[in-house]
């Protein structure tokens, strides 16, 4: 089904400048928000944030190079397609194609199809009672009355896209856990592409675990064969003493549009270890906003984007200290290929009050080949003066000294580079915490010759 | 910052003392006549003028520096003594003629010089304000074709020598203290390794100013020639007046092929008082020519004197496989200020470069790393590792980074890590729990902060700069 | 355990100590016994942790009354290092990185200067390193850790274990562990709780500061006490954490909640 754009919605626009007009264009596909299953209460506050976001929307307009946050970053190509939002029915063996569900997560997975929730398509049976892991619409009370102190609550600046998102709201993946719960079966948000058009999705997930508690997700993306665009976010609050390990997969078609922001909030004593595979997409963007709103809390962040073609991949990170001994180690990996650009854009803020904040910040590139690109900007604003941060960015070549040494003991140049490159992103592929994920990934990669 | 703190950072300077000797000295300021008047002294040929002169004539066109992180008065340059020289006979046949005075301020600072007392396996070059006055082991290094004498001697005696790389490092109009010197100099070492030969012993020179209203321009040349290797260390001191005495140096190396040449420098020049008067104002140039294929040139230095260090050991890296090292401890306390750090030129195919800068912040001073690494279009394959540390002791001192890297190459692998770290009391208090005393736990934190830096000094030094240092922070933390 | 006439180690009167002028602590008394764990409980800011760094002696806490005395002796008066070296051991809540210095190293010197202090004979590094692999066990730590620099890109919890180890080693009279359970995951909590378990002993004590009920699940505490404002307002067995995870610390701290109560 394709939603029709009504003609008097576009002259409410006041878009004028072709940036305008089509961001425009992109919120007036959005679907009416279903409200059947909510409380007239939450109904009401969830309409409401959709309609601000809306009106927000009429003075911003889709970001060029000459936004120094996107400078690296043209969208001039994702201006060409022109997407539309589209349900698309997935049958269950179409869903096994894609071949995307874990077998750890069987029973403890979310499917959304262009954006969409797909109840058959997901079990949560593996999971204990007392989580709630569901869409939006089904929460039940007391989550429900608290969702407004949470969804589209992070502090920071909401940019363009995640205003769209918001927006554009209507399905919402939630993983709640309640005080001192340890869950130990992995959670998987798999979000899906699909359909025969270019199709516009805004997945959306809210997580919140509270004080004491502990949980693992997955948040995965996956696309079919057109080129789809995908405008994600997922806001994660960890609350006192507690800890996340949230792992984000992006595999999209490498025709595909990505944009994703992940927003985290850490209380007091709370960890959160994340991390990130970028893969796929034609262009792709992730902002990854960590806050640390208390003392000692402690954040893992490992991420890799791996690109070839034409691809660009762009990171940008920001982790923001408020309280003493916080600490951050961050490590951010890049393969480049072909022509493909990488981007990456690190900035950490250590205000007056973060004293003993440690934070460490390395950036490791590596270019395959003469015409792969990387610009990368590690951003430190320090202004509390009993700290330990370190950064470091390496750009660097395969190294000819271990080609060599790999070749005089039998292995011929192509596998040599081969398990280098493997050997580069295993660093970061060890970090995902499910076994089957992980050797999917190293299978993606290039699999070592046993 | 406590009162432990405090003490432990305040320890007198021992080497403050003046010696009383006559010196000759010519009237202060300077000029085409008084370049002249040092020339001729000095009874120099014709082409040493001529660079002198050459040299005057761009400094009068440069002006100073002003990029730096420091702040001073302006200097005066016509109402400093360029030229001061103990009285002495004209020709020394031997150390016994030696003013028996200066063999004692030697002795005094721990650089015995006469037959008996000598380190056994340094040879020292010892140098009071302008003039080189004993050199040992001159003849135990000749026997290995080894010159090892002062630079006024080589002028003399290895002419052709000097005129081939005098200036060929360090171009007589490369910066402002640079023009200064190369007009002005008056003395300094010259080394010349022969080809295909080891120094057989750690060549050592010795710096001591004397004379408070003269300034010091020593000029340093060390040439290694193919397959050769050489290991040099210079220390420096001078007496504590509450006037600021200008040290303007100039440094230059020459690796050819295979060659090694190896340079520490332990450099506790007085620091003035605790409140910032006096003190010596270290404006220096340094650098060294990587000529020759696979040479290396590897700069360690141990900052802890000086009011003002302005210095930065350069490495030009010419010829293929080619490799620079720098490693620095930079220790400043009270109102010292130091912008140090050190400029990697990679020029030449598979070149690399090391650095690695320790900076210690005490008092209320300012201590800047400042670094450039340059990656030239032609340098395939050159590697680069930055690693730069600060570490702040109390709450008073400030501690910049100010790495530069230019990357003309894509092949080129430069890495940059930074960190920065303190000596609080929140520090100190967790070795207390521990059961280990404050003073113990400064020297723990120093020597293991320091380490990297002292293992790449020749053996003695190392004990030497880490009692150096235990000594310049003693009583700070406690 | 509660061992009937057992020695009072650590003896604390009406202790009052501001900070910068500020007063924290507002009279508190404790007394413990040989072989007894104490947990002390209490919202954010109601003087736990300023209490554990007076018995510590750290420089910026000034003690304004009261008295602490341990095994007998006028603890006020000694250095920080002196009430080490006597057996008072305190696990900091934020361990702090000594970048340069190795764990080892530092190990060894905080262990050799124990000895001297007892008049026992100082180990060599070889002798010590024999005895630390020993005690690594108890932490389940990797001897990797002990060439690394003391805390230094450690996780929170690897940095909580290190402080255990230390505790395991310098074998404490009285070890104070400010909340040592803070920012550690359930595996890393296990680790740590059964360490502590394993280290007690009839001649020593523990006092435990904890934010949270969690820690109590795996080490018993004989006695539970709830600090507010400055003092220790209630004391209970284990089952007052329970209670106070159940009905939070306004059912003991305010005093409408606590007239309820009684």
């Amino acid at each position: 089904m394709t939603i029709q754009v009504s003609p008097g919605q576009l002259a409410k626009s006041k878009a004028t400048t072709q940036r305008e007009v089509y961001l425009a264009a992109l919120l007036n596909q959005r679907s009416e928000f279903d409200r059947q299953n909510l409380s007239a209460d939450l109904g009401d506050w969830l309409q409401d944030l959709r309609d601000r976001a809306s009106v927000r929307l009429q003075d911003l307009a889709i970001p060029s190079p000459k936004d120094e946050e996107w400078r690296f970053t043209d969208l001039s190509s994702l201006l060409q397609v022109s997407f539309q939002a589209a349900t698309a029915a997935l049958s269950a063996e179409a869903l096994a194609g894609f071949n995307a569900v874990l077998p750890e997560t069987a029973e403890s997975c979310l499917v959304f199809v262009n954006g969409r929730y797909m109840p058959s398509l997901s079990s949560t049976a593996g999971l204990p009672q007392s989580v709630t892991v569901g869409n939006v619409g089904q929460l039940e009370e007391p989550y429900a009355a608290r969702l407004r102190h949470y969804l589209a609550q992070q502090p920071g600046s909401e940019e363009v896209f995640t205003t769209l998102n918001t927006a554009s709201m209507t399905d919402a993946a939630v993983i709640w856990v309640p005080k001192n719960q340890v869950v130990e079966t992995p959670i998987q948000l798999l979000f899906i592409s699909a359909g025969e058009t270019a199709t516009l999705s805004h997945p959306r997930c809210l997580v919140v675990a509270e004080p004491n508690s502990q949980v693992t997700f997955i948040e995965d993306y996956v696309t079919g064969d057109r080129g789809y665009f995908t405008n994600a976010v997922t806001e994660i609050w960890i609350e006192e003493n507690a800890q996340v390990n949230h792992t984000r997969v992006q595999r999209d078609r490498s025709n595909a549009f990505h944009i994703g922001k992940t927003a985290v909030s850490q209380a007091r004593h709370a960890r959160y270890i994340g991390t990130t595979i970028s893969m796929g997409g034609k262009v792709s963007r992730h902002n990854l906003e960590i806050f640390q709103l208390g003392e000692q809390t402690e954040t893992t962040l490992n991420s890799l984007t791996m690109i070839a073609g034409e691809q660009l991949s762009d990171t940008h990170s920001t982790i923001a200290y408020s309280s003493p001994y916080g600490t951050s180690r961050q490590l951010h990996k890049c393969i480049v290929d072909d022509q493909a650009h990488a981007v990456f854009n690190g900035k950490v803020v250590v205000p007056q009050a973060a004293q003993l904040t440690d934070a460490g910040q390395l950036n490791r590139n590596l270019l395959i080949s003469p015409k792969a690109r990387v610009d990368a900007k590690p951003q430190l604003e320090i202004v509390a003066d009993n700290v330990k941060c370190t950064h470091g960015a390496t750009v660097g070549q395969l190294d000819a000294d271990e080609v060599f040494y790999l070749q005089s003991r039998g292995i011929d140049a192509d596998s040599a580079r081969k398990l280098l490159i493997y050997a580069f992103a295993f660093e970061i592929i060890e970090q995902v915490p499910i076994a089957s994920l992980q050797q999917a990934l190293s299978q993606s990669i290039s699999p070592p010759t046993s | 910052m406590t009162a432990s703190v405090r003490t432990l950072v305040n320890q007198p300077y021992k080497y403050g003392f003046i010696t009383d000797i006559e010196s000759e000295a010519i009237p202060r300021g300077l000029s085409e006549d008084v370049i002249r008047l040092i020339s001729a002294k000095k009874n120099e040929p014709e082409f040493m003028l001529e660079f002198r002169l050459r040299a005057y004539r761009h400094w009068l066109k440069m002006t100073e520096p002003t990029w730096q992180r420091a702040t001073y008065p302006a200097i005066d340059y016509q109402n400093i003594v360029y030229y001061s020289a103990p009285k002495q006979q004209e020709k020394l046949g031997s150390l016994d003629e030696v003013d028996p005075t200066l063999l004692d301020t030697f002795e005094k600072l721990g650089i015995p010089l006469s037959e008996q007392k000598r380190l056994t396996n340094v040879a020292v070059d010892a140098i009071f304000d302008s003039v080189s006055v004993a050199t040992t082991f001159k003849e135990k290094l000749a026997e290995e074709g080894v010159i090892f004498c002062s630079i006024s001697e080589a002028v003399q005696k290895y002419p052709d020598l000097i005129q081939k790389y005098l200036g060929s490092v360090v171009p007589v109009g490369d910066n402002f203290y640079a023009a200064l010197n190369s007009a002005v100099f008056s003395d300094g070492s010259f080394v010349y390794i022969p080809k295909n030969t080891r120094c057989p012993m750690e060549l050592s020179t010795y710096f001591r100013i004397n004379n408070g209203d003269s300034g010091q321009f020593e000029r340093t040349l060390i040439v290694a020639e193919e397959g050769s290797s050489v290991s040099y260390l210079e220390g420096c001191t001078a007496p504590m007046f509450d006037t600021n005495q200008l040290h303007a140096a100039v440094v230059e190396l020459v690796a050819l092929d295979n060659a090694e040449i190896k340079y520490s420098t332990v450099q506790n020049w007085f620091a003035g008082d605790e409140n910032g008067k006096g003190g010596i104002y270290n404006f220096v140039t340094k650098r060294g020519l990587c000529q020759g294929v696979n040479s290396k040139i590897s700069w360690t230095q141990v900052e802890t004197g000086s009011a003002i260090t302005w210095k930065y050991p350069s490495c030009v890296l010419v010829g293929d496989n080619s490799v620079g090292e720098f490693y620095s401890v930079a220790l400043t306390n009270n109102r010292q200020q130091a912008d140090t750090g050190t400029k990697m030129v990679h020029v030449g195919k598979n070149t690399r470069s090391t650095i690695v800068s320790k900076g210690i912040s005490a008092g209320r001073s300012e201590n800047s790393y400042r670094g450039l690494v340059k990656i030239g279009p032609k340098a395939d394959g050159a590697r680069n590792y930055s690693q730069c540390d600060s570490m702040l002791i109390g709450d008073t001192a400030g501690a910049n980074t100010f790495p530069y890297i230019q990357v003309q190459n894509n092949s080129a692998k430069v890495e940059h890590e930074a960190s920065t770290s303190k000596i609080g009391e929140d520090q100190l208090f967790y070795f207390a729990q521990r059961g280990i005393s404050a003073e113990d736990a400064v020297s723990m934190m120093i020597s293991g902060f320091c380490r990297d830096v002292f293992n790449q000094l020749p053996m003695e030094f190392a004990v030497e700069a880490d009692r150096l240092l235990s000594l310049k922070l003693e009583g700070s933390v406690g | 355990m509660i061992v009937e006439n057992s020695e009072v180690i650590l003896s604390v009167k009406d202790l009052t100590a501001s900070v910068e002028g500020t007063p924290i602590l507002k009279g508190v008394s404790l007394d413990v016994k040989a072989g007894e764990i104490h947990a002390i409980m209490g919202p954010n800011g109601s003087g736990k942790s300023t209490f554990s760094k007076v018995l510590a002696g750290h420089p910026s806490y000034e003690v304004t009354g009261g008295e602490i005395r341990f095994k007998g002796e006028n603890l006020l008066e000694l250095e920080p290092e002196e009430r080490a070296r006597t057996g008072v051991f305190l696990a900091f809540q934020y361990p702090l990185e000594i970048p340069g210095v190795s764990n080892l190293d530092f190990l060894r010197v905080a262990y050799n200067s124990r000895q001297k202090h007892k008049g026992l004979e100082e180990l060599d590094a070889f002798d010590f390193d024999e005895l630390v692999q020993e005690k690594l066990d108890i932490v389940k730590m990797n001897a990797s850790f002990l060439n690394r620099s003391v805390n230094e890109g450690f996780s929170g919890g690897e940095k909580k274990r290190n402080e255990i180890l230390q505790m395991a080693l310098l074998e404490p009279t009285l070890a104070i562990l400010d909340e040592t359970d803070s920012g550690l995951d359930i595996d890393a909590l296990k680790i740590v709780a059964n360490g502590v378990t394993q280290l007690t002993t009839p001649e020593n004590a523990v006092i435990l500061i904890t934010h949270y009920q969690r820690l109590l699940n795996y080490i018993q505490p004989d006695y539970v006490h709830v600090m507010e404002g400055g003092r220790i307002v209630t004391t209970g067995g284990k089952e007052l954490a329970l209670e106070l995870e159940e009905r939070g610390y306004e059912w003991v701290t305010e005093p409408e909640a606590t007239e309820a109560r009684v």
